[in-house]
């Protein structure tokens, strides 16, 4: 079969090929990566299954499309042209999409013949928006998933096994499924010229100012003085400039750390920070507490080792929300119980089931 | 609260003395006494074999390191209490078979044939830190390379990047905390230390680690969509020293 492509024309951001991550090769080192925003990642594949449904297109489609790999654009201002006729939908951070110049809402979908422009500008808030596409997407190559996954590496990339990091002239194909549906089944997507109706996008799952970040808390933690936890908890913590896929660095306000310094205590003491000396296996989510108190919570492109005590670990659905926040914003800790966690991370899950 | 103890906390030394947590959504952490042990590890992994075997397709994946064991459970099929009980059951079970096959092992002080063996070209020319290394250890370079290269070390854990394995352990001679400040770039296939530890940089990438020599030999290898790292967990590794000349010589050789 032949392979339909878009092609990036432009770029002054970041894109990258991501899907739900590479879960079974942490044993050998490779990160597990994967949609740094998984509710946008899935909602991009759920607004495509949502249309296949609604034209009754085959089960088997839909089941692939779930996990489809998208393209994840961070901080906008990349163009695309496409190569063939597709069924696109277009999620997360709102970077004030153009389809063939003419402004489009997010979380939506729309088709677009060859030859049509797709941009893609900075946006005024978040950080990561979700390009998904009917069929999904395989690497720059008609290439097979890497380890189960088609998901980009940046500190990988020079293992060549996921395709070329993406820059102007990358070929990002799909397969060329849109020629499989009738006319009248197309014809009920979305065109671009429709595309000024209302639409009312699902904001309330992001913070809309400062995120309670909820944490499971370790054994470490809980070996903590009551004193020594509050002061973490009551800790406001800044989102640095070196956050990244990886990690995001938290720093403490000037003013909290006046309130630590006069209390010239140590929110981990040296005796329970000493018996974490050793590297262990660490996992998405996991608040690392270096010497200089300033805690790294570790995102998708994490390694898998890591040295450095832990505090506890973010439940999974506010990492989704934090990924979308930018240097300078605040965030702060509250504890959960693995349980409720758990619980929520289901219930997230099932809203994306078929 | 949600840390399960499964053994007597004065560390009694019976081979399921570990403590299980849960350390997400996902995840729960076996922890061991936090120290280098060949004995304890070896017991580690002989779980680690046996939860994936046993549990199949309810463990998404296991990675183990010196003291600790992170295993990765499908939450959908499974709560977390459901799947401490199983590995507590399994844990119990083989606790007597692990005893018996993976009992105090010798350390081996000469080569053979289950050692995979490293040519190291132990560099003094280019700006690493053999020369600091020997200074900060109060010996000579010769001494540092001598003493590097009559250890038999084991794999403890791979991760970091993909095919880095941390082997341990180094003399304590040679015992130096990590540099204060990382490299920004550190060269494919250099050979490095930090405190216990010694380790080969598979891609060039960061590393605080002491940069002691460099090896041509490649640290994995990739076909039919497999990647095979060169030292994998639970084998025995040696150092060995090579000429400048058959550095370049291998380097070339395995180019070719």
């Amino acid at each position: 079969m032949s392979q339909g492509y878009l092609e990036i024309i432009s770029m002054n951001g970041q894109a990258s090929i991501q899907d739900l991550g590479r879960l079974n090769a942490q044993h050998l080192g490779f990160s597990a990566s994967g949609a740094a925003d998984e509710f946008a990642f899935l909602s991009a594949n759920k607004l495509i299954n949502d249309k296949l449904a609604a034209n009754d297109m085959s089960v088997e489609l839909h089941n692939k499309q779930r996990h489809c790999a998208t393209i994840e654009i961070t901080l906008g201002q990349v163009s695309f042209e496409a190569k063939a006729a597709c069924i696109i939908s277009i999620t997360g951070a709102d970077c004030q999409a153009k389809i063939n110049n003419v402004a489009v809402n997010h979380w939506q979908c729309y088709q677009l013949q060859a030859g049509d422009m797709l941009d893609f500008s900075m946006p005024k808030t978040g950080l990561h928006s979700y390009l998904a596409v009917l069929g999904g997407f395989t690497c720059q190559k008609a290439q097979q998933p890497w380890l189960g996954s088609y998901a980009q590496t940046i500190n990988e990339m020079a293992l060549g096994f996921t395709g070329e990091k993406l820059t102007v002239g990358s070929k990002l194909y799909f397969s060329a499924q849109t020629k499989g549906l009738t006319e009248s089944a197309s014809e009920k997507i979305n065109k671009p010229k429709e595309a000024n109706k209302p639409f009312k996008a699902p904001s309330q799952f992001y913070a809309q100012q400062n995120l309670t970040l909820r944490i499971m808390p370790s054994s470490l933690f809980l070996q903590m003085s009551s004193d020594q936890q509050q002061q973490f908890l009551s800790t406001e913590y800044i989102i640095s400039p070196d956050s990244n896929r990886m990690g995001y660095r938290l720093s403490v306000s000037p003013a909290q750390i006046l309130l630590t310094k006069s209390a010239n205590e140590k929110i981990l003491s040296e005796q329970l920070r000493s018996r974490c000396l050793l590297s262990m296996p660490v996992t998405y989510g996991m608040v690392q507490f270096p010497d200089n108190e300033q805690p790294i919570v570790l995102m998708k492109e994490r390694q898998t080792m890591g040295g450095y005590p832990v505090l506890g670990t973010v439940m999974q659905t506010d990492l989704f929300r934090l990924s979308q926040m930018r240097p300078g914003e605040k965030v702060s800790f509250t504890l959960i119980n693995h349980q409720q966690a758990q619980q929520q991370l289901i219930a997230f899950h099932q809203k994306f089931r078929p | 609260m949600n840390s399960d103890q499964n053994s007597d906390k004065n560390g009694a030394k019976n081979s399921a003395n570990f403590t299980i947590e849960v350390v997400a959504e996902n995840a729960l952490l076996l922890s061991w006494q936090a120290k280098i042990s060949l004995t304890q590890h070896n017991k580690i992994i002989a779980l680690q074999a046996i939860i994936v075997k046993q549990l199949g397709e309810l463990i998404l994946e296991t990675v183990a390191s010196y003291h600790c064991l992170m295993v990765y459970f499908n939450p959908q099929n499974n709560t977390s209490t459901q799947a401490i009980e199983k590995i507590k059951r399994i844990a119990k079970t083989h606790n007597a078979g692990l005893e018996k096959a993976h009992g105090e092992i010798p350390k081996v002080k000469s080569l053979n044939d289950d050692c995979i063996k490293i040519p190291v070209y132990y560099d003094t020319e280019q700006e690493w830190d053999l020369a600091d290394v020997a200074k900060r250890c109060n010996m000579s370079i010769d001494n540092v390379i001598k003493q590097h290269s009559a250890e038999i070390y084991h794999g403890f854990a791979l991760g970091f990047t993909p095919g880095f394995c941390y082997l341990a352990s180094l003399p304590d001679s040679l015992h130096l905390p990590r540099k204060s400040s990382p490299r920004i770039k550190v060269p494919k296939g250099a050979v490095a230390i930090a405190e216990q530890q010694s380790a080969i940089y598979p891609i060039e990438s960061p590393g605080g680690w002491h940069i002691i020599g460099q090896t041509p030999l490649p640290m994995y290898e990739s076909k039919n969509s497999q990647f095979n790292a060169t030292i994998n967990v639970g084998q025995n590794v040696q150092f060995y020293a090579i000429t400048k000349a058959e550095f370049i010589a291998l380097q070339q050789g395995l180019q070719a």
